[in-house]
């Protein structure tokens, strides 16, 4: 129980408190802890932390298979993704590419025409250029994700080509090359998945927003007024609706928000109806179809929606926030609070 | 005057799918023939400063651009990251490439491959790819303290120490500019509170439109300078960008934001059409209710 439990309270403590104060302290020894031990600890604890994470992503996606729950099946498609990562990541790196040197004499052209066929090159006058430039050997520039792939070009250069050699990219850096099976992977799998992922939320924001944004109350009214200003303010075609429709609209918006306090409908008609009415006439008289003002204006309004209303919340919720982060970081390192320590 | 609330009713309980329909017609449809909807794209002050800000940058000047993004929110940022890249190279700047979220890395790959290209732009000597870290906040203070503690080597396994543009950088007081391109946790609030705001190196950025609520204090306060808020500020910049290319004579190949806005604008409104819809269905049968 001591090493269990009183161990590492003393040194979240210690860690805590060194950790906070070290940034008042005028010490070089402890400066340098803070600024640049203190993140390498982190750092090594997150690599681990990364490993657990996987392994225990493993253990929970097994265990739902072997004891056949609810959507095992999924779980088959997460370990088989997971081990197809694993493979691509730490055993086939892919990433094959080729250096030639010493080409024949008078075999230039032939080369070069080769390559650009290669790498869909309409003028193989550019990889004559490239192959004179190249003081040792030159690279071409095409990535090959199988071996025998690249084998089958090279033979075709080996009649011209007295050295003719296949590398791989690094372990590691094979990740981040185009061609690589690990790229390929994260391009044509995640890329999509997760773009997939994300455009649904327009399906559903619109079916939701269809079916649950009314005009129930006055917050309500005033979230939605505020939406609709915001989705038409921020993107350009809130540039051109004109400043009659705005008002009817800000008319529309002053019944719905005044309706829950009058009660007699007839009276809300007219004042929304006599409204626009006044808004179309002293409009018209005054010129707004040429020059709008800017109350009037989808976007100016939006603007100001962001920078009072929007920007107060905000910066209510920051502070709320931030004395909540203060006050479990203050239980935590004084040692009151014990859930980092685990069950 | 029945029949009009039997239309109304009707419009107010379609179905999900129909829904789901139209508004996959509403973004396909601008996507396909773009040429269909040609809307004026207004730049907005938070993007202008953006914009003024790298623009009054000078030529060899260091930028430290941080990929905070991934597949999900690639559409949003990804033409930022690419209009941002052709402003610097078009300027002569030097771009360094970071990634705090491990998709960050091939996000950064792409863009850095696909504008260097077009501005011949060389690899350590006019850009370098750093690359991801585990650390979150941590490797912000760590780029903030000394570089070389968390990056020994570079993206494609080179030493820092061979790369010819990393020889006078140590720390984040060695950049003149910090751009965040954003779409959570850790992002653009943590380069604030642990690096840029301390050391006092300006720092703007490029989010989600989701994001925007939570970035907007930094930016009133100039603790951000300026913001590209999602597709639109995407689309914003890369108009700004544009203008500027072609004083500069430079040919580049035009943004996909832009063209993105139309499907943009169009679900937006036919999205609030549905709310509209959905709102006077809800009036009608809750009248007839209370008369019922």
């Amino acid at each position: 129980m001591f090493f269990k439990r009183q161990i590492p309270l003393l040194i979240v403590i210690g860690v805590g408190l060194l950790t906070l104060f070290g940034r008042f302290i005028n010490n070089e020894a402890v400066r340098g802890f803070v600024s640049n031990d203190a993140t390498q600890w982190f750092d090594i604890i997150a690599s681990f932390a990364i490993f657990l994470g996987a392994l225990n992503m493993l253990k929970l996606q097994l265990i739902k298979i072997i004891k056949k729950q609810k959507n095992w099946q999924y779980s088959i498609l997460a370990v088989g993704g997971f081990a197809f990562a694993i493979f691509a990541g730490f055993f086939y790196r892919g990433a094959n590419y080729i250096t030639i040197s010493d080409i024949q004499e008078g075999e230039l052209t032939s080369v070069s025409g080769i390559i650009a066929e290669e790498l869909n090159e309409s003028n193989p006058f550019n990889i004559e250029t490239k192959l004179l430039d190249s003081k040792d050997a030159y690279e071409i520039d095409k990535i090959f994700m199988t071996e025998g792939n690249a084998k089958i070009f090279m033979e075709k250069l080996t009649p011209y080509v007295d050295t003719i050699t296949l590398n791989s990219k690094p372990w590691g850096a094979h990740v981040q090359t185009k061609g690589s099976l690990f790229y390929w992977m994260f391009i044509n799998t995640i890329t999509p998945l997760g773009a997939t992922m994300f455009a649904l939320l327009a399906f559903f924001v619109a079916s939701a927003s269809y079916r649950a944004f009314r005009i129930r109350n006055f917050e309500a009214t005033l979230l939605l007024v505020a939406g609709i200003i915001l989705m038409l303010g921020r993107v350009p075609i809130g540039n051109l609706i004109p400043w009659w429709v705005v008002s009817i609209m800000v008319m529309f918006g002053i019944g719905a928000i005044a309706a829950p306090f009058i009660k007699k409908r007839k009276v809300l008609l007219g004042i929304v109806g006599g409204g626009i009415i006044i808004f179309i006439i002293a409009g018209t008289l005054m010129g707004w179809n040429q020059t709008p003002p800017a109350f009037l204006s989808i976007p100016i309004i939006q603007d100001w929606i962001f920078a009072f209303p929007a920007m107060a919340g905000s910066r209510a919720l920051m502070i709320g926030i931030a004395l909540g982060i203060v006050a479990t970081s203050f239980r935590i390192i004084i040692g009151l609070d014990k859930s980092v320590l685990g069950g | 005057m029945e029949t009009i609330k039997k239309i109304f009713i009707l419009l107010g309980s379609l179905d999900r799918r129909i829904i789901f329909f139209i508004v996959g017609l509403s973004v396909l449809i601008p996507l396909l023939k773009p040429e269909w909807v040609n809307l004026p794209i207004r730049p907005t002050p938070e993007s202008q400063i953006v914009f003024d800000e790298i623009n009054n940058l000078n030529e060899g000047d260091k930028v430290l651009l941080s990929f905070e993004y991934g597949p999900s929110t690639k559409p949003e940022i990804h033409p930022m990251a690419i209009a941002i890249l052709k402003h610097l190279y078009a300027k002569n700047i030097q771009v360094y490439g970071f990634a705090l979220w491990p998709d960050g890395n091939f996000m950064s790959t792409e863009a850095f491959s696909e504008v260097s290209v077009e501005f011949d732009k060389k690899y350590g000597i006019d850009y370098v790819n750093l690359g991801f870290k585990p650390g979150q906040e941590a490797v912000i203070t760590g780029i903030a303290s000394d570089i070389r503690t968390l990056y020994t080597v570079d993206l494609k396994g080179t030493p820092i120490n061979d790369i010819p543009m990393m020889k006078d950088v140590v720390n984040i007081e060695d950049f003149d500019f910090v751009f965040s391109l954003s779409a959570g946790f850790p992002g653009s609030k943590e380069w604030v509170q642990y690096a840029c705001d301390p050391k006092n190196i300006p720092l703007s950025t490029g989010c989600t439109s989701i994001q925007v609520t939570d970035i907007m204090p930094y930016v009133e306060n100039n603790q951000i300078r300026g913001i590209l808020a999602g597709m639109p500020g995407a689309a914003e910049y890369e108009s700004l960008v544009e203008t500027e290319l072609q004083k500069m004579k430079i040919t580049a190949t035009p943004g996909k934001a832009t063209g993105m806005m139309a499907a943009q604008s169009i679900a937006h409104v036919v999205i609030v059409l549905f709310i509209i819809f959905g709102n006077i269905t809800y009036f009608i049968t809750r009248k007839k209710k209370r008369k019922g």
